[in-house]
């Protein structure tokens, strides 16, 4: 899932001051998954958003709503009724959702609540880690389904360095070295034999588009 | 161009090469260059500059190597992939050989975390393997990736690192390997300060039937102090520093340390010039450059040979 | 001054395996108090959920308490440990809108002796104060 973490009390209220009705949406999607923007999330930051409000003596309305996705155009409409009662959106989705929200309700301010991080997976209950950094070119079956671009800090496709030891990258001591990874995966497998080859450079096109990058499907088109 | 590297000329005769390093300073001023370079002519058959070296910005590596090569040094460049895209770093190696530059290393670099611009981005559009083979191929087919041709190919003897004393350790054998297949003509080693380990991975080279496919020098820095050898034991990545050598370093009062330090240096040295597979010795001295004339005296490898 | 004297509201979430006899022993506090003391019983102590927490200042609450089995007792078996992380989140979150954290307190029942509700709730209103009414609810 995409994962984000909630700005920090402080950002988000200079975001939303100079506004007295808010709407906070949620989405229940990812950032659900990963703690930051479900239903639970907005309703603890609209709680935080109202009490600051009353310690300060500010009249505000803030109203919670939260939608399945917020990153398809079917699930916002559902904000239409909604939405002309509030002055500002304060968005609980990814950078995604955020910006889906606003391309249909331009005219409406919209500010993010959280900080989208990266592709991951939930590893353990509150463990999430990066495990894709969307390349577009995926390799995972040459090397046994451990991502070089994503979990080698050098993004080496003849690893490791000569700064692994341990399995440990030699960034972090809690970082393990994706390179002993795949090395050992492809051991116990017998197909070290494919590793042998020198790996040509990536295509990073692929990863950097010209601009944003984009999917089109005919056969899906309406 | 009529330069030709010293080192490979060495190396291709038999004879047990020394290469040495020389550290860039953190600043524009070139004398500091050329000073590192009178004190390392004489004692060595090139010399290898380090590549904006822990992630910490210096004087580049190819503008120090041009100031060497005016001295009538034979420099090694350095080239670290963490930095530059593929156009900047092809265009780099037509640079240097234009600048009559003929020795190439080329690695991945340490990451950009460990130096004084930890906020950068690092770099890594190719590995250092990747960067063998495309080294190679601009120099044996004169063409750059995706196939354009050269006008003229750059004239580069190129090299690559290891690090014996990282894991996994079969595995590193293997990788060498690949190095050679990818086209690296020598290997600098990470320094060594334990033989026997060094020895176990010669071991698997020589299995795998790299001798006599690729020049190895065995890479040497010598301890300055007891405090050093711990440092780098417990802080710096793939370093295998053996308890013992702490224990001699510690065992001998501060001052005579350095002595100490380069007694075991040189006591690798003689070790290196008996292992099957090794062509030479690489001095790392960092910031300790005027010790590589005693050494090479010392381990009687001066003055160095004709060629 | 005491929590009782110094009018304080307080909310108490309470694990009701560690009083069978909760539902009758509330009723002579909530005669005596009304609203100023409320009760929430919970399955296990584990289930507290900052949200919980957060409604019960959002509505007026000066101390939030979070009453947990004693070390090793749960009868779900983490549950005291949850309890714990979930109430430092939600101290986290509370002090970034300036509300001190020390308004959500933790209290392990010691191990041994049964409690009755009604009886803690006195003890907790006989502490000494150590905040006073919410800026949420008095400014």
């Amino acid at each position: 899932m995409i994962t984000a973490e909630r700005k920090p009390i402080s950002e988000i209220k200079e975001m939303i001051a100079p506004y007295r009705k808010i709407l906070v949406v949620g989405c229940g999607s990812c950032v659900a998954e990963c703690a930051s923007g479900g239903e639970k999330e907005t309703g603890l930051l609209a709680s935080a958003i109202r009490m600051d409000a009353k310690s300060s003596g500010k009249d505000i309305e803030v109203r919670e709503m939260t939608l399945d996705r917020q990153c398809v155009y079917e699930f916002i409409d559902q904000l239409n009724d909604v939405i002309a009662d509030y002055d500002i959106v304060l968005s609980l989705g990814c950078g995604a959702g955020v910006q889906a929200v606003a391309e249909v309700f331009p005219k409406v301010h919209i500010v993010p609540a959280l900080n989208t991080t990266f592709i991951g997976q939930t590893k353990e209950a509150g463990l999430w880690i990066e495990n894709c950094r969307g390349c577009g070119d995926c390799k995972l079956g040459v090397f046994a389904a451990v991502c070089p671009v994503t979990r080698c800090a050098k993004g080496l496709f003849n690893g490791p360095c000569g700064g692994s030891k341990s399995d440990r990258c030699e960034v972090d001591p809690d970082v393990p070295c994706a390179w002993q990874q795949i090395v050992s995966r492809l051991q116990d497998r017998g197909r070290l034999d494919l590793l042998r080859k020198v790996h040509p450079p990536a295509d990073w096109s692929k990863q950097q588009g010209k601009g944003p990058r984009k999917i089109y499907r005919e056969d899906q088109r309406s | 161009m009529t330069t030709e590297s010293r080192l490979k000329k060495i190396l291709q005769s038999g004879k047990f090469a020394v290469t040495a390093e020389c550290g860039p300073p953190k600043g524009a001023d070139p004398e500091v260059v050329r000073n590192k370079g009178k004190i390392l002519k004489d004692y060595t058959d090139s010399v290898n500059v380090t590549d904006n070296q822990t992630g910490v910005v210096r004087l580049c590596s190819l503008a120090a190597c041009a100031l060497l090569r005016a001295e009538g040094i034979d420099p090694v460049l350095q080239m670290v992939t963490r930095d530059r895209n593929r156009i900047a770093l092809q265009s780099d190696v037509l640079g240097a050989s234009a600048l009559g530059i003929r020795n190439i290393l080329c690695l991945s670099g340490d990451h950009q975390s460990f130096g004084n611009q930890p906020e950068a981005k690092g770099v890594f559009d190719i590995d250092s393997i990747q960067f063998v083979k495309t080294v190679r191929t601009m120099r044996d087919a004169g063409e750059v990736i995706g196939g354009d041709k050269l006008a003229t190919p750059p004239q580069l003897f190129i090299g690559a690192v290891e690090n014996p004393f990282a894991d996994p350790l079969q595995y590193r054998a293997t990788r060498l390997a690949t190095k050679v297949d990818a086209g690296a003509e020598f290997i600098q080693t990470q320094c060594i300060y334990n033989i026997d380990r060094f020895k176990e991975w010669m071991g698997f080279v020589r299995d795998n039937g790299l001798e006599g496919k690729v020049f190895i020098l065995g890479g040497i820095t010598p301890l300055k102090s007891a405090r050093m050898a711990e440092y780098m034991a417990n802080n710096v990545a793939g370093m295998d520093v053996p308890d013992e050598i702490i224990r001699r370093m510690k065992s001998v009062p501060q001052k005579e340390q350095r002595q100490e330090g380069i007694r075991i240096a040189l006591e690798t040295i003689q070790a290196l010039q008996s292992i099957k597979g090794i062509h030479g010795v690489h001095i790392m001295a960092i910031e300790w450059e005027d010790v590589v004339p005693q050494i090479v005296q010392e381990a009687k490898l001066f003055p160095r040979p004709q060629v | 001054m005491d929590q009782k004297s110094a009018g304080l509201n307080l909310t108490i979430f309470f694990c009701q395996q560690s009083d069978p006899d909760q539902d009758a022993n509330r009723r002579s506090i909530e005669k005596e108090f009304g609203s100023r003391v409320r009760f929430f019983p919970l399955p296990c102590g584990g289930r507290i959920d900052s949200l919980h927490i957060m409604r019960a200042l959002e509505s007026g609450a000066d101390k939030v308490y979070v009453v947990t089995c004693p070390e090793g007792a749960c009868r779900y078996r983490e549950g005291n440990t949850r309890a714990q992380k979930r109430i430092a989140y939600t101290q986290k979150l509370i002090e970034e809108i300036n509300l001190e954290g020390e308004r959500i307190e933790l209290i392990t029942l010691p191990a041994g002796k049964p409690i009755a509700i009604d009886e803690l709730a006195r003890e907790l209103l006989a502490r000494e104060a150590s905040v006073g009414p919410s800026p949420v609810r008095v400014r």
